[in-house]
């Protein structure tokens, strides 16, 4: 189980990393190889996940492409790829269970690894504990400004 | 004032009834403006949510009922479509919407609300996002975000054939029956002028979304999309879609919070009527047991 710490009302895990373009983490289980999973607000924002399909093992994809997509209310959305690589696992527990990325976004509720094309791109993740407080602090505040987060 | 494309396609086959407003939503994506859309499909067909399985659908019974299935990209079940259905689509660029799904549903389905308010029906959106009268759904939506996109769809429903919409169904005769009595108490029809409801949508979008509406039609470049999607529409790649596990017990959604939920075990059976999460009816068939221990078991009502 990730250790989860309180950030503005949210649970966040300070362990990993974070796209900030996209409320996903990303966490090294091996060298080159990347574990993906979302975060609370986006798991938040998403609403009550009725669906998720991943692309199959082995594909390719580049940082910003569909890694899969998830539906909520009768709306279809893209799983936004942070990092490019090769598709390796995905999660067959979160396909059965969509509510298990609510219940555990951290740990059990992950969706799909990947072995990374390009390390470098890890550089435009934050990380370390206190650059995540700060960045998802500024997130939380300007989604509820946005209104996108009920009061 | 900035614009929102009004576009009224008509009358058009059951694959354009799909693929056009799809293109639509990649010309959005691609920059084209804001669009407001309106087709009405030539014949009856079948719908297939992004996600579902294929097998949900009764396909030798929708081959022998002339029935072509397409499968779409926004969410929901699968549904059966026809020419006393009156659709309408918003497409904006994502970036102008609510990253809160639940809040963008509400902002971009309550301007069609007030479409069916002012068409003389006393629509409401309810909390499970269903526009309703009363207790029934008067209204099948979905939404989805197509590149840069984001598309809600929905339609007017003059009149509604609930025996044919449940036979589509891949589903045991038994749950058949009782998708059909909760479709005729949660889905219902409002057979209203689609024209009054069309102009009413238009004003309602454009004053909702702070636009100006102005007639328009396909680009250049959403036209070369379109015979693409044609294709991918057609093909059976994509109606097969993304791989799904069959799931361990049976459900169809009649409309949100109405649900018949049923598990098979060595020719027993046991049906479940859920609505607003209370178990309101249940039934258990059991081909051993005594036919009127079955039947007294089938009146079996639970509180709600």
């Amino acid at each position: 189980m990730a250790e989860i710490t309180e950030v503005a009302g949210f649970g966040v895990a300070l362990d990993r990393a974070y796209d900030p373009a996209g409320h996903f983490w990303v966490s090294m289980v091996a060298p080159g190889r990347a574990r993906i999973g979302m975060d609370a607000l986006g798991v938040e924002t998403s609403g009550t996940i009725a669906q998720l399909a991943f692309l199959a093992v082995g594909e390719h994809l580049e940082r910003g492409e569909a890694f899969g997509s998830l539906e909520a209310a009768k709306f279809v959305g893209p799983l936004t790829s942070p990092l490019s690589g090769r598709v390796t696992a995905t999660n067959d527990a979160v396909v059965v269970d969509p509510a298990l990325v609510e219940r555990d976004p951290y740990s059990a509720g992950w969706l799909v690894e990947m072995d990374i094309a390009d390390a470098g791109e890890l550089g435009g993740l934050v990380s370390g504990a206190q650059p995540i407080r700060v960045w998802f602090e500024a997130e939380v505040e300007d989604y509820r400004l946005k209104g996108v987060l009920a009061e | 004032m900035p614009e929102l494309r009004v576009v009224d396609f008509g009358r058009v086959s059951a694959l354009r009834s799909q693929t056009l407003w799809h293109a639509l939503a990649y010309g959005v994506s691609a920059g084209g403006p804001p669009t407001l859309s309106f087709m009405r499909p030539s014949r009856p067909y079948v719908g297939l949510g992004y996600h579902r399985r294929l097998e949900e659908a009764d396909i030798a019974a929708c081959r022998e009922a002339g029935l072509p299935v397409f499968r779409r990209m926004v969410g929901g079940g699968v549904v059966y479509l026809d020419e006393h259905q009156q659709f309408f689509q918003i497409c904006l660029p994502a970036a102008s919407v609510s990253r809160n799904r639940q809040r963008a549903l509400r902002e971009l389905l309550s301007p069609a609300v007030a479409a069916f308010r002012a068409a003389g029906v006393p629509a409401e959106l309810d909390d499970h996002l269903e526009i309703v009268v009363g207790e029934a759904k008067i209204c099948g939506h979905g939404a989805a975000q197509i590149d840069d996109a984001v598309v809600v769809v929905g339609n007017l429903i003059e009149r509604f054939d609930h025996a044919a919409a449940a036979r589509v169904l891949a589903l045991p005769d038994e749950v058949r029956s009782e998708v059909v009595r909760l479709m005729e108490r949660f889905v219902a029809a409002t057979p209203v002028d689609s024209a009054t409801f069309r102009t009413a949508a238009i004003a309602a979008y454009g004053e909702a979304l702070g636009l100006q509406p102005v007639s328009g039609w396909l680009s250049a470049s959403e036209r070369e999309r379109l015979l693409e999607l044609d294709g991918r529409f057609r093909s059976p790649a994509w109606l097969r879609g993304p791989g799904r596990p069959a799931p361990q017990c049976g459900e169809v959604k009649v409309r949100a919070g109405v649900h018949v939920v049923w598990t098979e075990q060595e020719g027993r059976r046991a049906l479940a009527t859920v609505v607003g999460g209370h178990i309101e009816r249940m039934q258990v068939s059991d081909p051993g047991l005594d036919g009127a221990l079955t039947a007294a078991l089938a009146k079996v009502r639970l509180p709600g």
